[in-house]
């Protein structure tokens, strides 16, 4: 049973990149979403932003996915997800919004 | 029942379940001065909180009146004055009050506390007055204002304990009595006298005697002067004549109305209860007596009274048995001492009444030969015939009164070196003309030996001349020889001749006494046939031997062989210097062989060629009718020594020495009867001996003539004032020395008499005699003591530590106990005393003394007079018993034949202070020794050990025959065994040689132990059956997840009883759980167990609901003997939502346990045990048991205790599960086994059966990350089950998916497919997560790998605490996070 995540490509209306990101993230997908937030932090020259509002489980592996891109990145995550991202300390580098 | 929480004041007040509080809450305290609860001061209310919830006995007093609030541990202290609550004191406790009373006053009015320590209160709590005792503290309770009103207590009844320790006191004083008694009479009085100082246990006690074909009679009483009869027309006295027929002890219940008053015993009340026991005689034999023993009226008659009592009676009649046997003893040993004195008496009298007319005849003949010198031949050759014979009897009598005297032991050899090669030449010379007159060479060859040889002179020259003499009487052709030779460290003798020789078949009798060759042609038919016999014992009081090897017509050697040097010789007769060695009694010995050669009668007088040339010691015949007086000569002089001898040798036998030492010596050993000494001597000179000989009791009576060569006024002051009787100056004539010696002897004598009647009567005691001085020296002793310690007078004074004490090194526990009765010696006016003592071979003795203190008449010192006899045979017997009993005590306890054996060999090894204990069989395939069972601590040793030699010899021994076995030194004996012979090797100490009482005690000890392994091995057996049938029919094989049970049964070591638990997987997935419990215990309750338990199975598949399973299993049972009334719990579980239905059958209440510590009973679904109405239906209950709770069920076994109400139990149970809720299952059911678990163990079957849900979650998934997502959804689930919330559920997905994640990269990049396990369980406060798998973790390498060292990170944040072990089997990561509810 492969965990199951479903990744959409957004833009904003100013133009800025959104990756929505469905379901939950681990060492068996986090291929699939790196490759997806690097795709879309390339699609932009300014802010990046992942949406994780409907994301039920992240890792340490989807983690590191984001850490690549801290400096730019912008989080929309659940409150659930707030441990970790305080935590992890990826709560101080990027942006994150508590949705 | 609900729970106390959210209660109102009073719950707050009075909390918990206890029947105290119960009271308390329902109480009108507003009815007592006390009034309401809701003003009583916080000081108040706190104690009555601490009181109730405590377990350990405490009660307050309140008020002026000082009411009592108690709880329910003091309940049962407070017997049938419960229920007291708020009742005034005085009224509660008024028949001790006088006693407490003060004690409550002076913390009320001082406020300070009191403490008591097993102090006596007189209860009458169960209907008598009651002998109690209590250690208690009395505190200080204030009010509002600060005064003291009430008394807080915490108390703790002591009763057993110190009646208990005053009872084992009375059994060790009178174990202490062992051995003392000498008649029947004295060990009853001693019984008597034990139980007058223990009348507290025994106001009044009565020993009574059976006498052969009579009515028993009264041996002793306590208190001593008690003697209650019977009231005329009354009851009748004791049952004695009913306890004698049975043999079993009879309570006697109306003592008051059969006697009235007994003797209370410091009681109040007069006893009513006495039990009268028998006294067993020795084994097969019936009582001897009876013993009453009154019971006191201050403790019920209750099992431990009784078995004091029956122990009182047992030791009674050891004592008594002991004491008959010492009577029996005594009586042989009296026989025997007769019989000897007659013996000693025949032989002396046969000397005195031969001698004396020998003497009569010799002495005149001797005269009648000088008259008759110019007589006719044929008057002179008659005169001679006379003088021959009568040499020959004096020869003879000499002989016989020799071997009375070896006999008995007073021979006194007197041992000194000589040049034996001359001393022998000379003998022989004696014999030369006779040889030769007979016709036979004489063949002398003595050439002088490397060293002297230790002999008596006297013994030697027997010797010589009996083996010279038998050599002529049996030798008519050839020669005769004389040969000395030093071989092999010996001097070796050999007498040869060319005679006729002895038959073999006689040569081994040749040294018996009396007995003699018959029909073999010898120079005389005449002879006793004890000349070699003597020869023998000579030779063996030298420490020699003799051996004679013969053919016949061939001649006989006689070999004599003696040790060179002294040392084999018994210390104290070995004398220093050699002497000119006359030869003194060679006359007779040639005289009878010169008559044996006929054709030399009438010879000019052979005795003048015949007599060596030496002169004689003795040439004057005594003076007929009284004995000679024993003169000891004393100068360094030699010359004066032989010219002294000569003036007094033919009036007195004469000693003589070179200095004042030697004097001083020989005078202790033997006190002549006066000294005859030089002044000026080296050593010691005459005066200092004069001076030694006055400051020794023994010796200062002792007469002293000192001689010196010194004038003048002066001298003879000096020596008078130094105690001499008289003073010679040289030169002095023989005539005035003779007048001198003459009126000291007679003066010596008359004053000695007095001393040798008392000498005389002190040797003739029986028993050991001593007389200590100040400092606890030894200075006299009689012949007894000799005897039984091996120490004679020629050591004394022994000064301590006498040698005969055990050694302190080797023998500490002997050590301190004489030390302990020498202090008593030197300390005590008079006393008695059992001791251990080592005799001077080194063998230990047991001695009972008794002593007395007097004062010297002459110098007023103080002396100690004693006397001691050997009880170390008494000692043996009691031991022996003691022994046994302890092995039996010691094999009761045994499980097993292992067990028994090696607590079988402690015992042995304790016994004897043994290095080692063993035991062996040979029953292995290869019939090698095999040690079965060894003492902790000794080894069987190598195949080398030489014990393996001792043990192989008993090998194939009948069973029960004690082997000595030697090098190592030991005893063993063979017994059955259940696998064949066994044998037991207990090494000798090296302080104590085994002696054969110890074969009787090992036979004793190994014929017991032999049955006992008989009846273990059965018992094991009959375990092992029980054991098999217990495995197959008691619990599940596989316990479902979140289950712990345990079982303790009652009849162990059977370990099977009529308790079960079982739980039963449902197709459905829920679990059938069952605990019961069936009537009886033992193998019995376990067959019906088992039915019930299959049947129960086998209906929990078919309906799966309680109710209809109890009701089905009605009907089963009511088919089954013994199965009705079985108490069954019967649930069912659904383990996913907690729901549990049960039914219960009369079983007790099932106990829940909520996380937060409160509990609650499943009382719903109660209905009758099974089988007593079947057909009647069956209730069920339901409870849906919420997250993180537990579940209890339980037998009765585990709450049920014996003046205890059930409740109580219960809520003991739940108080042990509210305690560990924390913990892990497993401890949970140890805690409460434990906790619940009466001193001494379970005495009723018990099994407890627990479940906490949800059951922990183990999920094991092959290491590959697409099963991440699995894991966590089953994660998830559980997590719901347990009610945890959305962050917790979060934290620990994350925690655990890292952890699985870590195990998945790291523990199994190479071996992708690898097993990895997650495991899940709640307790009341916590979670605990554990991840398992078989690789090894890499330490965190966060710059190859930054992401996975973040994982770690995670993983610590989010949980209270980790430990990651890593070792060869893999990495185990445990996590634990707390849950607050």
């Amino acid at each position: 049973m492969t965990t199951p995540l479903t990744l959409t490509d957004q833009r904003r209306p100013d133009g800025t990149p959104v990756l929505v990101a469905e379901g939950e993230i681990d060492m068996s997908n986090v291929g699939e979403f790196r490759a997806s937030v690097d795709r879309a932090a390339a699609g932009g020259d300014g802010r990046l932003v992942v949406d994780l509002t409907a994301v039920d489980y992240l890792d340490s592996a989807g983690l590191a996915a984001l850490f690549a891109h801290a400096d730019r990145l912008e989080l929309i995550a659940p409150p659930l997800l707030d441990p970790v991202l305080t935590v992890s300390g990826l709560a101080d580098l990027a942006t994150v919004r508590i949705a | 029942m609900g729970d106390a929480d959210g209660a109102g004041p009073l719950e707050l007040l009075f909390p918990g379940h206890s029947e105290m509080a119960g009271r308390m809450r329902a109480f009108d305290w507003a009815g007592t001065p006390m009034g309401d609860p809701a003003g009583w001061p916080a000081s108040l209310r706190t104690a009555c909180r601490i009181c109730l919830t405590s377990r350990y006995p405490m009660f307050l007093w309140w008020g002026d009146d000082l009411r009592l609030l108690y709880n329910d541990a003091y309940q049962h202290l407070l017997g049938n004055k419960h229920p007291a609550l708020a009742r005034p004191g005085r009224q509660v406790w008024g028949e001790i009050w006088d006693v407490i009373g003060p004690m409550l006053r002076s913390v009320t009015e001082t406020g300070k506390a009191t403490w008591s320590e097993d102090l006596l209160l007189k209860m009458e709590r169960h209907g008598y007055l009651e002998e109690t005792y209590w250690t208690y503290s009395y505190s200080p309770l204030h009010d509002e204002d600060g005064r003291v009103r009430g008394v807080f207590t915490a108390c703790n009844e002591t009763t057993e304990r110190v009646v208990g320790e005053r009872r084992l006191a009375v059994l060790q004083d009178l174990g202490a009595q062992a051995g003392t008694a000498r008649s029947v009479g004295e060990a009853c009085r001693l019984v008597a006298r034990v139980l007058g100082r223990a009348q507290r246990d025994v106001p009044f006690a009565a020993v009574y005697l059976r006498r052969p074909g009579g009515e028993p009679v009264p041996a002793a009483v306590s208190p001593p002067g008690t003697a209650p009869g019977p009231p005329p027309g009354g009851r009748g006295g004791w049952p004695l004549e009913r306890v004698l027929a049975t043999g079993e002890p009879v309570v006697v219940e109306d003592v008051l109305r059969r006697f009235g008053r007994l003797p209370s015993g410091e009681w109040e009340k007069p006893p009513t209860q006495a039990v009268v026991l028998p006294l067993p005689g020795e084994t097969g034999t019936g009582p001897i007596g009876a013993i009453v023993l009154a019971v006191s009226a201050g403790r019920v008659l209750d099992d431990s009274y009784r078995t004091f009592l029956d122990l009182v009676a047992r030791q009674t009649a050891a004592l008594v048995n002991g004491a008959v046997a010492y009577e029996v003893q005594q009586r042989r040993a009296e026989e025997l001492a007769e019989l000897d004195r007659a013996k000693t008496a025949f032989f002396s009298n046969i000397s005195h009444e031969f001698r004396t007319p020998l003497t009569l005849i010799m002495g005149p003949l001797e005269e009648l030969r000088g008259q008759l010198a110019g007589a006719g031949e044929q008057v002179r050759e008659e005169l001679e015939v006379i003088r021959r014979n009568g040499l020959r009897m004096g020869k003879l009598v000499n002989t016989l009164l020799d071997f009375s005297r070896i006999e008995a032991g007073r021979m006194q050899a007197r041992f000194e070196p000589v040049d034996l090669a001359a001393v022998t030449a000379e003998l022989a010379s004696v014999f030369r003309s006779a040889v030769e007159r007979a016709g036979l060479a004489f063949e002398v060859d003595c050439p002088a030996l490397p060293e002297p040889v230790h002999i008596d002179r006297d013994m030697w020259e027997k010797v010589v001349l009996n083996l010279l003499s038998n050599a002529l009487k049996f030798t008519f052709d050839g020669s005769i020889g004389v040969t000395l030779r030093a071989e092999d460290g010996q001097a070796v003798l050999r007498v040869s001749d060319t005679g006729i020789g002895v038959p073999p078949d006689e040569l081994p009798r040749l040294f018996e006494r009396f007995h003699r060759i018959e029909n073999v042609r010898a120079r005389s038919n005449e002879g006793s046939g004890i000349g070699l016999a003597l020869v023998k014992e000579l030779v063996g009081l030298h420490g020699g031997t003799i051996t004679a090897d013969s053919t016949e017509g061939g001649g006989t050697v006689l070999t004599v062989r003696l040790p060179f040097g002294s040392a084999h010789l018994p210390a104290g007769s070995v004398a220093r210097g050699a002497e000119p060695f006359p030869v003194s009694d060679a006359d007779p010995y040639l005289q009878e062989a010169l008559r044996w050669l006929p054709e030399e009668r009438g010879e000019a007088g052979p005795e003048e060629s015949a007599q060596p040339a030496a002169g004689r010691a003795e040439s004057v015949p005594p003076v007929p009718g009284e004995a000679r007086a024993r003169v000891l000569v004393a100068d360094d002089n030699a010359d004066m020594r032989e010219y002294l001898q000569r003036i007094l040798a033919p009036g007195y036998r004469v000693t003589t020495v070179a200095d004042g030492r030697e004097a001083l010596e020989a005078v202790r050993a033997d006190a002549p009867d006066m000294v005859v000494s030089d002044v000026m001597m080296p050593r010691m000179g005459g005066l200092e001996l004069v001076e030694a000989l006055r400051a020794d009791s023994r010796t200062a009576g002792v007469p002293v003539l000192l001689l010196s060569a010194r004038a003048g006024q002066e001298a003879s002051i000096e020596g008078l004032e130094a105690g001499a009787d008289d003073y010679l100056v040289k030169p002095f004539s023989a005539a005035e020395l003779l007048a001198r010696v003459r009126a000291a002897v007679k003066l010596s004598r008359l004053r000695n008499h007095h001393a040798q009647w008392r000498t005389a009567l002190v040797d003739s005691l029986q028993e050991a005699f001593f007389v200590c001085d100040e400092e606890g020296a030894v200075v006299e002793i009689n012949s007894a003591f000799t005897d039984i310690l091996g120490y004679g007078p020629e050591g004394l004074p022994y000064r301590p530590k006498h040698p005969w004490w055990p050694d302190e090194e080797t023998d500490p526990e002997a050590h301190r106990a004489i030390e302990k009765a020498f202090a008593q010696i030197v300390g005590e006016e008079k006393g008695s005393y059992i001791t251990p003592v080592k005799h001077r071979d080194g063998h230990r003795l047991w001695v009972y003394a008794s002593f007395n203190e007097v004062r010297d008449p002459d110098t007023g010192r103080r002396m100690v007079v004693g006397t001691f006899r050997d009880v170390t045979a008494e000692r043996l017997t009691a031991q022996r018993e003691t022994a046994l009993a302890a092995l039996s005590v010691r094999l009761s306890e045994a499980g097993s034949v292992p067990e028994a054996l090696r607590a079988a060999l402690d015992e042995l090894r304790g016994v004897w202070r043994a290095p080692r204990a063993l035991a062996v069989t040979w029953d292995g395939p290869d019939r090698v020794p095999r040690l079965v069972a060894a003492v902790p601590g000794t080894a069987w040793g190598e195949p080398g050990d030489p014990a393996r030699g001792a043990v192989e010899a008993l090998r194939g021994r009948n069973p029960l025959h004690p082997v000595a076995t030697g090098g190592p030194a030991g005893v063993g004996i063979t017994l059955e065994h259940p696998g064949g012979p066994l044998a037991l090797w207990v090494e000798a100490s090296q302080e104590r040689p085994f002696i054969s009482e110890d074969h009787t005690l090992l036979a004793v000890l190994g014929g017991y132990l032999g049955q006992m392994l008989q009846r273990v091995h059965a018992f094991e057996q009959q375990r092992e059956t029980a054991l098999a049938l217990q495995r197959a029919i008691l619990g599940p094989d596989r316990l479902p997840q979140g289950f712990a049970v345990r079982y303790e049964p009652a009849a162990r070591p059977l370990e099977v009883g009529g308790d079960w638990y079982d739980t039963v997987e449902l197709p459905d997935g829920r679990i059938g759980i069952v605990v019961g419990d069936c009537v009886g215990r033992g193998l019995e309750a376990a067959t019906v167990m088992g039915q019930l338990r299959s049947a129960c199975r086998a209906l929990l598949l078919q309906f799966a609901d309680p109710a209809q399973v109890l009701s089905a299993l009605d009907r089963f049972a009511a088919l089954i003997p013994g199965a009705t009334c079985a108490t069954v719990f019967c649930g069912v579980l659904d383990p996913v939502t907690g729901r549990l239905a049960y039914s219960s059958a009369g079983h007790p209440p099932g106990i829940l346990t909520h996380p937060d510590g409160a509990t609650e009973l499943l009382d719903q679904g109660r209905s009758i045990p099974l089988a007593v109405q079947p057909g009647r239906p069956r209730p069920t209950g339901t409870r849906t048991m919420p997250p993180a709770s537990v579940l209890l069920l339980y037998t009765d076994g585990l709450i049920e205790r014996r003046s205890r109400p059930l409740y109580a139990g219960i809520a003991a149970a739940s108080a042990a599960a509210r305690r560990g809720r924390a913990a892990d299952l497993e401890e949970l059911a140890d805690a409460i086994r434990t906790g619940l678990e009466p001193a001494g163990g379970y005495d009723d079957d018990m099994a407890l059966l627990l479940y906490r849900h949800p059951a922990p979650l183990e999920v094991a998934f092959p290491a590959d990350s697409a099963q991440l997502a699995r894991v966590r959804s089953a994660l998830r689930d559980w997590l719901g089950r347990l009610d945890a919330g959305p962050r917790l559920t979060q934290a620990v997905l994350v925690a655990a998916g890292e952890a699985c994640a870590n195990a998945i990269e790291h523990g199994h990049r190479h071996n992708p497919g690898r097993t990895v396990c997650l495991r899940a369980a709640a307790t009341a406060d916590g979670l605990r997560l554990t991840v398992t798998d078989t690789g090894s973790w890499k330490p965190p390498q966060p710059e190859a790998n930054a992401h996975r060292g973040r994982g770690l990170i995670l993983i610590h944040a989010l949980m209270d605490q980790v430990d990651i072990v890593t070792d060869d089997a893999g990495t185990t990561v445990d996590m634990h996070v707390r849950i607050t509810r």
